[in-house]
């Protein structure tokens, strides 16, 4: 038996293999930069990078961003991923190619799309002075709020994915027993399928901000150098201040908060999943 | 006189009046203007075959499922149009269904919960409720920690707490072993009668029915066939169907060559038989006999047939022969206690009393 499981766990070695060459190895590379001074080893990089206020406005950024992007595609796509659930034939099709599809469209594309929904004289705009909300143009480009809701909608899919599956899986007598017991559609909902369904929020939830905090080609399409985030410091480190350890510091610090997320997320999973 | 009616025994109190159901899937009818019947108190099961349409019976009158058309009338109250958790129905599920992020007492909470009752008002009755399913020392266990038995009783725990106007129960004994099955059935059985449940048991097993329900509702694709207390469904099945779904019997086809005082001749193709029947000459029929009322050893009265014995069952407390005809019917001769003399490959005359001939008119 031993053996036998011992010669499946083979088939993981191209796999682990590749990781460790093409993924490994250069981000450990990498990262020892980051502690390599003139004269030995030394955390002076990450001293100066943590007392430096820049440095300091774009990580709460980066976290504070990556956090609102989560929540918005969480509160998008629970409702979605419910009604998909629940969908069956052509409807399920609809539902899949219409959250699937777009991600083959690239984010170029969709934040030149969304240009035009967000610019000064763009519909979003024209709408709202029509309709009398505003009296001039809002500026929507280059906010914050237009990153926020530009990576919820990118993100989308790895949110509903995960929730959807879970939903899915969901033994459908269990909200019946409930509705049987007197439960209303509310209390059923908020005691039986939500708790039910938290481990595939968590996943969602973990994917989700994992992509949002290292995020670089949406905030560059959609606001630019004047709000910058970890990984446009990242690349502005490596490419125009040709500052290595800085860069490298930067780097390590992003990959320390995304194996939190994991970790944390694991965890939080496992501790969800004992008590079903 | 054989039923020609499905309900022998009209109950006084028409507690639930199930009027009229129907339930079609995408055009294939399901059911078919259902009307069922069950007096307060009363345990009644539903029995038939898989995908007769039982569990869609209960699931629309639980409203889980939205019939066609009918009316669910339930203690003097239509709750036709009242969703599920309006009807104060309570059902246990086939795989019983309980919550499996919460405890034991969680999960028998639950209903009290779901009416507003405080997390310390429901303390006492959830204890009681355990206790008469005795599962009070599992109260703080998950419940992904208990046996098939154990979730059983919490379940039946959790849907008796609540005081239900009626309780449905789908198969509820299918996922336990037979020795287990049999204990949770007797035990089940007197809980419902001590509290004066009326309860609806669903289930595909006759002995089963037979055990736990007053009255049986013997259904077939959609309909009921008949719908009696145990002993004249045995006795007197009104159908070939429940004939032969309820206990075993063997059958000969034939059809009426004479009819004189009540008493009609059916030629088959290994003799003749007599059966207590009106039914006039040329009927094509089917008969039918009980294994336990043939005796290896007919008076000349008795209607007869040869037959080589094929095997000798010991089973301990019954011994069954099994014999084939010249036509390989089989025949079953069921004889009480230990037997012995019997040798395979021998040929015997087996005989049985004329008035337990059963006796169905067959289409042609
Ligand atoms: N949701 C459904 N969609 C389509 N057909 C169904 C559905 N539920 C039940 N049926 C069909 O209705 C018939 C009766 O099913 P059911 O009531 O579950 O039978 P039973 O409980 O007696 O085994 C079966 O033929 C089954 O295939
Ligand atoms: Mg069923």
């Amino acid at each position: 038996m031993i053996a036998r499981s011992n010669r499946i766990a083979l088939l993981a070695v191209p796999g682990l293999a590749f990781l460790a060459i093409i993924y490994a190895l250069p981000l450990v590379m990498l990262l020892f930069k980051s502690i390599q001074g003139a004269e030995g080893l030394t955390l002076v990089t990450y001293i100066d990078f943590f007392r430096d206020e820049f440095n300091q406005t774009v990580l709460w950024r980066t976290l504070r961003v990556a956090l609102l992007t989560t929540l918005l595609a969480l509160v998008i796509a629970y409702p979605t991923a419910f009604a998909m659930a629940r969908a069956k034939g052509i409807w399920l099709t609809v539902f899949m190619v219409a959250l699937v599809l777009p991600m083959s469209l690239g984010v170029i594309v969709k934040a030149f799309a969304w240009s035009i929904l967000f610019r000064s004289n763009g519909f979003l705009n024209t709408t709202l002075q029509a309709i009398g909300m505003t009296d001039g143009p809002v500026r929507m480009l280059f906010t914050e709020t237009a990153l926020i809701v530009g990576a919820a909608n990118v993100f989308l899919p790895f949110m509903v994915l995960p929730i959807y599956s879970v939903l899915r899986q969901l033994n459908s007598s269990l909200p019946e027993a409930a509705s049987s017991l007197g439960a209303t559609p509310w209390f059923r909902f908020t005691r039986v399928t939500l708790p039910l369904s938290l481990p595939g929020v968590v996943a969602g939830s973990a994917f989700t901000f994992s992509l949002a905090i290292s995020m670089y080609v949406i905030p560059s399409l959609i606001v630019g150098e004047r709000q910058q985030t970890l990984s446009m410091l990242i690349a502005r480190s490596f490419l125009y201040l040709r500052n290595e350890p800085l860069g490298s510091t930067i780097s390590a610090v992003l990959l320390a908060i995304a194996i939190f997320v994991v970790l944390f997320s694991s965890w939080l999973a496992g501790r969800l999943g004992a008590r079903q | 006189m054989f039923a020609q009616a499905t309900e022998q025994r009209p109950p006084a109190h028409r507690y639930l009046d199930v009027v009229g159901a129907a339930k079609s899937f995408k055009g294939t009818v399901v059911m078919d203007n259902m009307n069922f019947r069950v007096a307060k108190g009363e345990l009644v099961s539903l029995l038939g075959p898989s995908g007769c349409g039982k569990t869609t019976l209960l699931r629309i009158i639980a409203g889980l499922l939205e019939a066609d058309t009918g009316d669910i009338i339930l203690g003097g109250r239509n709750v036709s149009s009242l969703p599920a958790h309006k009807r104060n129905i309570s059902v246990v599920f086939q795989n019983y269904a309980l919550f499996p992020h919460l405890t034991v007492a969680e999960n028998v909470a639950f209903g009290l919960r779901a009416r507003g009752m405080s997390k310390s008002d429901v303390k006492a009755p959830v204890a009681e409720a355990l206790a008469l399913v005795r599962m009070d020392t599992f109260a703080d266990r998950p419940v992904s920690a208990l046996s098939g038995g154990q979730q059983q009783r919490v379940a039946v725990a959790r849907a008796l707490v609540v005081s239900p106007d009626l309780l449905l129960l789908d198969e509820p004994f299918s996922a336990l072993d037979r020795k287990l099955r049999e204990t949770m059935q007797i035990e089940l059985k007197a809980l419902l009668r001590s509290r004066g449940i009326t309860a609806i048991f669903v289930t595909h097993d006759q002995e089963e029915a037979m055990g736990v329900s007053d009255r049986i509702a013997v259904m077939n694709s959609g309909r009921i066939e008949q719908f009696a207390d145990p002993s004249t469904l045995y006795a007197q099945p009104a159908s070939p169907f429940v004939m032969d779904f309820v206990g075993l019997s063997t059958r000969l086809t034939g059809h009426v060559i004479a009819q004189a005082d009540g008493i009609a001749t059916v030629k088959t193709h290994v003799g003749k038989v007599r059966a207590n029947s009106q039914l006039v000459v040329g009927t094509p029929v089917q008969v039918g006999v009980r294994p336990e009322l043939i005796t290896p050893d007919p008076s000349t009265e008795m209607n007869q047939i040869k037959v080589q014995l094929d095997d000798v069952m010991t089973l301990g407390s019954k011994t069954v022969l099994h014999g084939v005809t010249t036509g390989a019917d089989k025949f079953l001769c069921e004889l009480p206690g230990i037997r012995t003399g019997y040798a395979r490959g021998e040929t015997v005359t087996w005989g049985w009393a004329v008035a337990d001939t059963l006796i169905h008119e067959v289409p042609a």
